[in-house]
């Protein structure tokens, strides 16, 4: 294993949820990495949270997801060594408004970030992981057009049969309607819904769904792919937070409303494919497989 | 989670002592002088807590007794896990502490039995005894529940269970993850590749993971290790854990499962020493 000395920490990257992330140099080699630090709490000790991205990220060696190199451990704190990136989805679609407009990405990068991402996470479900926090802040992207996924930290391998599966993940804006109505029986169809509203704001440039707390969420989820019902989704009225009272909404237009966010020709493909990924209900939301196969990549195919 | 009720530790307190007394179906009274059969569910996941914590410390008094025995020349050098003289509390009330305070779920209960192989795997001056077990037993569970679920307690909550001190556990933790680089997630390759990864010095190994994929994704070694457990420990005469007067099976549905019967068993003999079938995590006396 690798020792501090090894590596010249440069400028701060940012503050992650537990820990800050800075650029380093590997003094050997020359190349640059990105050292995340994470400081050992005298209460918790390793914080789980380093504990599963270190020991999941082992795992996953796919171009469309950051490489992890090493850890150090010092006396007070643990340094992942992570490939360097140059910048996440986020920062990159904030550089990107001009005044107050968000402006959506050209639909050929969207189209080949939306690939890597799908990539990213078909081999992260075949490895049985999910990633469970997928949005722009996690995307890390580099100078050659390059996505990779990121940000263990909430992650979970799904093979190992545990009882406790918590509904609290996924940052709100990216949650499924299945996990914000509580379900704790989710599985890799988490991970897609994510990719669906990412896709959509790469397209527009905002966020699809930004609600501030989980039934604005939910509302703003209903009022624009419709509100379910028993027909339309069997078994969701037996899920832990379902409410008779939801005001009953039908499904807008995906595609007018996403058009008259940018200037960008949208074509039905791409909103054929969104609407497999923003299906409310889960068994019916594509795979990541699927998604891969959908005609709107077909561009991709070999 | 934060089941911070305030715990007393003392040794010897003889926790869930009532659940020991019930749930015992009394089967017939043949031969066996009224020995009690249960048997117990396919899935560990249906398996009740208790009753895989009387396993689990059969399957530790029969490795402990074997390891205890081992001629003195071959005594091995202390490591973090060592207590100077063997803690009061038996293995048994140990590990029901640290499963009723600190919520443990069956996949870490199990998961703990597995991490004595993964250690041994690649730091041979361990060996489970009863000098080591019971800081051995707090650490694994607390890195499995913190590694594997979604509900864990902080180190404190753990170390005031455990009857250690908090900067210790934190220690152990560290001492453990280290060891085995990490790699705490029970798969079917995960011991092969760990030993690699000793062997050749770093952090990962190159090896394209495709290799490794097989079915179910290697997540069968949990279930593995439950049968293996019921297998050598069911019998109430295999270990010299006498706590509860009972013989245990597994439900006979379970071999339903047929077909992945036999990648499971592969395993088990390749993951680990063939000549020691019965269990790897048994060092053969000399």
């Amino acid at each position: 294993m690798a020792s501090s000395s090894q590596f010249k920490q440069l400028e701060k990257l940012g503050n992650g949820t537990y820990a800050t992330v800075y650029k380093g140099l590997n003094k050997t080699t020359g190349v640059y990495v990105a050292l995340k630090e994470v400081k050992l709490d005298s209460e918790e000790g390793t914080p789980s949270t380093a504990i599963r991205e270190i020991s999941l990220m082992k795992e996953l060696k796919h171009e469309n997801i950051v490489r992890l190199y090493d850890v150090i451990h010092t006396e007070n704190k643990l340094t992942l060594v992570f490939e360097f990136m140059d910048n996440d989805l986020k920062k990159y679609m904030d550089s990107r408004t001009v005044g107050n407009n968000p402006q959506g990405l050209e639909l050929s990068l969207v189209k080949y970030f939306e690939w890597q991402l799908l990539q990213g996470v078909a081999f992260c479900h075949e490895n049985k992981i999910l990633h469970r926090d997928l949005k722009p802040q996690n995307l890390l992207i580099n100078n050659k057009g390059q996505l990779k996924l990121g940000d263990f930290g909430l992650a979970r391998a799904f093979g190992i049969p545990v009882n406790t599966f918590s509904s609290e993940v996924v940052t709100l804006w990216y949650r499924a309607p299945d996990v914000l109505m509580g379900s704790r029986t989710y599985s890799t169809s988490i991970d897609i819904w994510s990719c669906g509203c990412i896709l959509a704001e790469m397209i527009t440039g905002k966020p699809l769904f930004p609600g501030t707390n989980d039934e604005e969420q939910l509302k703003l989820i209903f009022e624009t792919m419709g509100t379910p019902t028993e027909r339309t989704w069997p078994g969701v009225s037996s899920l832990p937070k379902y409410n008779p009272q939801f005001p009953q909404h039908l499904p807008k237009d995906l595609g007018a409303l996403l058009q008259s966010q940018t200037r960008e020709k949208l074509d039905g493909s791409v909103i054929d494919l969104l609407h497999g990924l923003l299906k409310l209900n889960p068994d019916k939301r594509l795979s990541a497989k699927q998604a891969l196969n959908h005609p709107w990549f077909s561009e991709y195919y070999q | 989670m934060s089941t911070k009720e305030s715990v007393e530790v003392k040794p010897n307190n003889h926790v869930l002592q009532e659940d020991q007394q019930k749930d015992v179906p009394l089967l017939g009274h043949e031969e066996e002088n009224e020995i009690p059969k249960i048997v117990l569910p396919a899935d560990f996941r249906k398996c009740s807590r208790t009753d895989l914590v009387i396993l689990i410390s059969r399957m530790l008094s029969f490795l402990i007794h074997i390891n205890d025995s081992m001629p003195k020349g071959e005594t091995k050098e202390l490591t973090r896990f060592h207590s100077r003289v063997p803690p009061d509390i038996s293995v048994f009330n140990y590990l029901m502490r640290l499963t009723k305070y600190s919520s443990l779920e069956p996949a870490v209960l199990i998961s703990s039995v597995y991490y004595i192989d993964l250690l041994s795997s690649v730091y041979s001056a361990f060996t489970l005894n009863s000098l080591t077990v019971h800081r051995f037993l707090l650490t694994a569970t607390s890195v499995g529940s913190k590694g594997l679920c979604d509900s864990f307690c902080t180190n404190t909550h753990y170390a005031k269970v455990g009857g250690v001190q908090c900067s210790e556990l934190h220690v152990l933790e560290n001492e453990f993850l280290k060891r085995v680089n990490y790699r705490i997630l029970p798969r079917d390759d995960n011991i092969t590749n760990c030993k690699m990864e000793k062997q050749c010095g770093t952090f990962v190994t190159n090896t394209p993971p495709e290799v490794y994929k097989t079915a179910n994704n290697g997540f069968n070694v949990l279930n593995t290790y439950y049968r293996k457990i019921i297998e050598i420990v069911g019998s109430f005469h295999s270990s010299p854990d006498k706590t509860k007067k009972v013989h245990y099976s597994l439900s006979p549905s379970s071999s339903h499962e047929a077909p992945r019967e036999t990648s499971k068993k592969r395993h088990f003999d390749e993951t680990n020493n063939p000549s020691n079938a019965h269990s790897p995590s048994l060092k053969k006396p000399a």
